[in-house]
């Protein structure tokens, strides 16, 4: 394709680019501004106010465990299967992708019902874990971190399960094949081939799911309560309940620092990763 | 063709009379709507169902005017309120009264006269408030809701919820939430054992009382139907702080739950009712507040939304509590300190 051609090819974009500006990129650069304006004008006092207080650090510590939790849970359980899925043919891929994405259709909040009879004392989960002797008596999930993770993982698994699909979609099954007939053991083929090969997927997914569950609002509201804070629900009260903009903006902005730092982290170390396997 | 043009049925002509003909079909229901005023009136999403059904029918036919009732919450509906200052389109709005006080200190409320509003004349005293910037046309009540499958018995008193046989089975409302507040009141009360007149206030004893809560709650909610969809499931057994409105209708649908006055007394939830600032049709604003402040409304909406009405014709509607005390609530003292409440409760109740 000539230069020209593709410069032509650009102004495609033009509707896209136009629209995120005016629903994106200003309401951002408002929310960054109002986060370093004081009475006073221009000030950093609300980040120093905010990594002050001890509370800020736990508050911080919740959405970036919670995040981390959801992601991994994520992979393990979304890995296998988007290759099941990539080497399912006909009637049985097309299943397989309808049961991921038909569920997306599903809005959170009667999910979030379904949940509470999943994970309560009495739910499908506690009733396994007492029957399998794994849990002495019936115990509850809902409105505990374990909960909340559980929850969380079911909503944003396509998002994980879809980037590593296209990937391994993209994979000669030769490949693997080629591995078993020079000796090579199943661990050792999915390491140094599968693995290696189906890491920008992983990553895509990762970067996704993680910054959908460091921002997840409803999700939390629903399945923990205002007993447990992260920073998104701290934006949302702040300008919600608290009519705090200062308070609002600010961890707004200190949320999105930290979910395109891990996910830029995330791309550049599976760039290393990747040329050392 | 040609015997038609020569009738005078040209291409141009029927052009013109087509788009004459359409331009009236399009331009007739904004024909429709100059005759019809327009309310737009701001609530909670919980009013809509007596709104619609009680309220709208009569006031658009009495007043020849439409009603569109935006339900969401109070704090939504100040927003709406601040962000449209220059220019509103809310011309009412019915709201909590903590949000009230918010409202009336940036200047977006209309006082309410007897003037513009003569029903004001049969309101019980304690009824309007900061000078007539309000005025309450109903007041729910606040006390435990209970899981009747659970406890053959109601809850006697509020300290109940704190028997360790309760364990992780309580919910309460989060201080996000307007019926949140009066727990901390009661937590006071519980604590210092003295007048809730002279214990309110304390809300060191009321943080220190409810700390020993936590081991017994399940969650705090800010979605209301959630915490009852738990209690009705048996996962939860009390609501501590429920709202009448909420759990005698759901009573009523056959849920196995039930509402109870405590020996300490309940509280009166009030729900305001606005004129807003410059807003449209502020004629029809007033004869709606006057409705509501009405003795036919009042008694035609007090029992389905298990109220006390303010209007003092018409009587307490039957199953609504009669000797228990009500415990009036501060919402000025409530306006001045709620956030640092909320930033507190963020650090001592915390999962």
């Amino acid at each position: 394709m000539s230069g020209a051609r593709l410069d032509r090819m650009i102004w495609l974009a033009l509707p896209a680019v136009a629209y995120l500006a005016v629903v994106y990129a200003l309401p951002l650069l408002w929310l960054l501004g109002r986060s370093v304006t004081g009475p006073d004008g221009f000030t950093i006092a609300q980040f120093t106010a905010f990594f002050a207080d001890p509370f800020s650090w736990r508050v911080m510590g919740n959405t970036l465990r919670i995040a981390f939790w959801v992601t991994l849970l994520s992979l393990v359980i979304g890995y296998p299967v988007a290759i099941a899925m990539a080497r399912a043919r006909g009637l049985m891929q097309v299943m397989l992708l309808v049961a991921m994405i038909l569920p997306l259709s599903i809005g959170v909040v009667v999910k979030a019902f379904a949940w509470q009879i999943v994970l309560r004392r009495d739910g499908v989960i506690s009733q396994g874990l007492v029957a399998s002797g794994i849990w002495a008596e019936p115990q509850r999930l809902l409105f505990t971190e374990a909960g909340l993770i559980v929850g969380a993982t079911n909503v944003f698994l396509p998002f994980m399960i879809l980037p590593i699909y296209s990937v391994v979609k993209l994979i000669d099954p030769r490949l693997t094949e080629a591995g078993a007939t020079l000796g090579a053991s199943p661990f050792y083929r999915f390491r140094k081939i599968l693995l290696p090969l189906t890491l920008p997927g992983i990553v895509s997914g990762s970067a996704f799911v993680f910054s959908m569950a460091v921002s997840m609002f409803v999700i939390p509201s629903l399945l923990i309560g205002d007993r447990f804070q992260t920073l998104a629900t701290l934006t949302g009260r702040s300008y919600l309940l608290m009519r705090n903009e200062a308070l609002g903006s600010t961890t707004a902005v200190i949320l999105l620092v930290i979910a395109v730092s891990i996910v830029v982290l995330s791309t550049w170390l599976s760039k290393r990763v990747g040329r050392s396997l | 063709m040609a015997d038609i043009t020569k009738q005078g049925f040209d291409r141009r002509r029927l052009l013109i009379g087509t788009g004459a003909t359409g331009l009236s079909l399009i331009a007739m229901p904004n024909i429709v709507r100059a005759q019809t005023r327009e309310l737009v009136i701001g609530g909670a999403a919980s009013h809509k169902p007596w709104v619609e059904t009680h309220v709208v029918p009569m006031f658009e036919k009495k007043y020849n005017a439409r009603i569109t009732f935006e339900g969401t919450r109070s704090l939504v509906n100040l927003e709406k309120m601040q962000k449209n200052k220059d220019k509103p389109y809310l011309s009412v709005v019915q709201m909590d009264d903590p949000v009230m006080i918010l409202a009336v200190r940036e200047g977006l409320l209309d006082p309410i006269t007897a003037a513009k509003c003569p029903n004001v004349a049969k309101l019980k005293p304690g009824t309007m408030h900061m000078d007539g910037m309000w005025a309450n046309y109903l007041q729910p009540w606040q006390g435990i809701a209970y899981n009747t499958n659970v406890l053959k018995e109601p809850p006697a008193s509020w300290a109940d919820a704190f028997d360790p046989k309760f364990k992780g089975r309580i919910i309460v409302p989060s201080l996000q939430n307007t019926e949140g507040l009066p727990n901390v009141f009661m937590m006071a009360h519980l604590q210092t054992g003295k007048p809730m007149a002279e214990a309110y206030k304390d809300i060191d004893a009321a943080f220190a009382k409810l700390r020993t809560l936590k081991a017994n709650l399940l969650t705090a909610y800010s979605q209301m139907p959630q915490a009852f969809s738990l209690l009705e499931q048996g996962e939860a057994h009390m609501i501590v702080g429920a709202l009448s409105s909420f759990g005698m209708q759901r009573r009523l649908d056959g849920a196995p739950i039930n509402m109870t006055a405590p020996k300490e007394g309940i509280f009166p939830v009030p729900s305001g009712i606005a004129v807003v600032k410059g807003g449209p049709n502020i004629d029809l604003a007033y004869a709606y507040v006057n409705e509501l402040l009405g003795a036919e409304v009042q008694a035609r909406i007090a029992p389905p939304t298990f109220a006390l009405p303010t209007n003092v014709d018409v009587p307490i509607p039957p199953g609504m509590p009669t000797n228990a005390t009500i415990h009036p609530i501060d919402w000025a003292f409530v306006a001045e300190n709620r956030n640092s409440w909320v930033q507190r409760w963020d650090r001592e109740m915390a999962i």
